[in-house]
């Protein structure tokens, strides 16, 4: 999760002038609340419940940021964002596996890491301001943003109704709406990994089931769609540090 | 933004969607869409009006009665590097704006437990 990561950064950068504001995109709060708690933030430490920061930010997966000048201005759009090198990345997979587990670590271990440019691009924003190399004109910034068709913003409608439903009825009436907000923005991870782990983690589970694997509500998982997008290397919007 | 009734508050519209009701249309930074008959004179909007306007989708479920009106479409998915300033919720339930951090620069973190 690098709540700790986040909020080492934080006291790290503070006295500079830098605010890290974590958010967790999670419909039940009790399940991030555990993690906030082990973390003891000093940051704003929020919980978006209805996801609306996916759709004013543009956030589709996580972890994701935005960088905010002093003057509530975005200099950098939604991108991956890591400060910290994932342990995942570097395990040894051993061969004993089953296989769905092992292809899945295969991929995982394939996923991007931008920890190393991410933090020195920060520290120079932190330390140079506008004169940042990393500062992105407003028009440059909308222009990384991605497009937004009309499936895509029928996406976005269709999942916040499923929202609506799980809340007010519950599980079952959201899914007919989180199916189509999935086949309408398949590339929106935040959509697809909220939706499943209401149906692949087990009742009596301590923590979310991070693993997500085939179930007989959803058409997709995470293996099977990461290989369907090409694989790993390709599940994150990498950040354009160039 | 859920709906009970096809109709908006416009303040309320406005904090959700940065678009604002102006004489000379819908607004949202210096960009204003003509829009007749969208405002319904008592503060409230008509949300067909606004989705035709803006390329919002509306969505609506038969069997709870409930519409969605998604975000504008046919641009890019940020309409202006202006940050939305939504009202959040911090850990401990208070409310938490973006905009209180003026004069700081922010990283805005999306993490979640999935």
């Amino acid at each position: 999760m690098s709540l700790p990561g986040w909020q080492a950064l934080h006291a790290e950068l503070s006295p500079q002038g830098l605010t890290v504001v974590t958010v967790a995109l999670d419909i039940n709060p009790d399940n991030s609340r555990p993690w906030i708690a082990a973390a003891a933030p000093t940051h704003p430490s929020l919980i978006d419940t209805t996801h609306v920061t996916d759709e004013l930010f543009g956030f589709i997966n996580v972890p994701m940021a935005v960088w905010i000048d002093e003057q509530g201005m975005l200099v950098r759009p939604a991108e991956q964002a890591a400060v910290e090198r994932s342990p995942l990345r570097d395990v040894e997979i051993p061969d004993n596996l089953p296989d769905r587990l092992h292809q899945l670590l295969t991929e995982v271990k394939q996923i991007h890491d931008p920890s190393d440019d991410y933090r020195a691009a920060l520290v120079d924003w932190v330390a140079n301001g506008a004169s940042s190399r990393f500062v992105l004109t407003p028009d440059e910034v909308v222009a990384r943003s991605g497009d937004r068709p009309m499936d895509h913003a029928r996406a976005a409608a269709a999942f916040e109704l499923g929202q609506h439903l799980w809340r007010t009825v519950g599980n079952d009436a959201a899914i007919p709406w989180w199916r189509e907000a999935h086949r309408l923005f398949p590339d929106n991870w935040t959509y697809k990994r909220q939706a499943w782990t209401f149906v692949t983690t087990p009742p009596d589970a301590t923590e979310p089931d991070l693993i997500q694997g085939p179930n007989d509500v959803y058409e997709g998982n995470w293996l099977d769609d990461v290989l369907a997008g090409g694989g790993g290397a390709n599940y994150y919007r990498r950040p354009d540090f160039s | 933004m859920i709906l009970d009734s096809p109709v908006v508050d416009a303040g309320t519209f406005a904090e959700r969607t940065g678009w604002v009701a102006k004489p000379e249309g819908l607004c949202k930074a210096e960009m204003c869409v003509p829009a007749p008959g969208a405002d319904r004179g008592d503060g409230s909007l008509d949300v067909g009006v606004v989705a035709d306007r803006l390329r919002m989708p509306l969505l609506h479920d038969d069997s709870y009665n409930i519409w969605a009106l998604g975000p504008e479409s046919g641009g890019r998915a940020l309409a202006s590097a202006e940050a939305a300033d939504p009202e959040l919720i911090t850990v401990d339930g208070n409310p938490f704006k973006l905009s209180s951090l003026h004069g700081r620069k922010v990283l805005l973190v999306a993490w979640a437990s999935w």
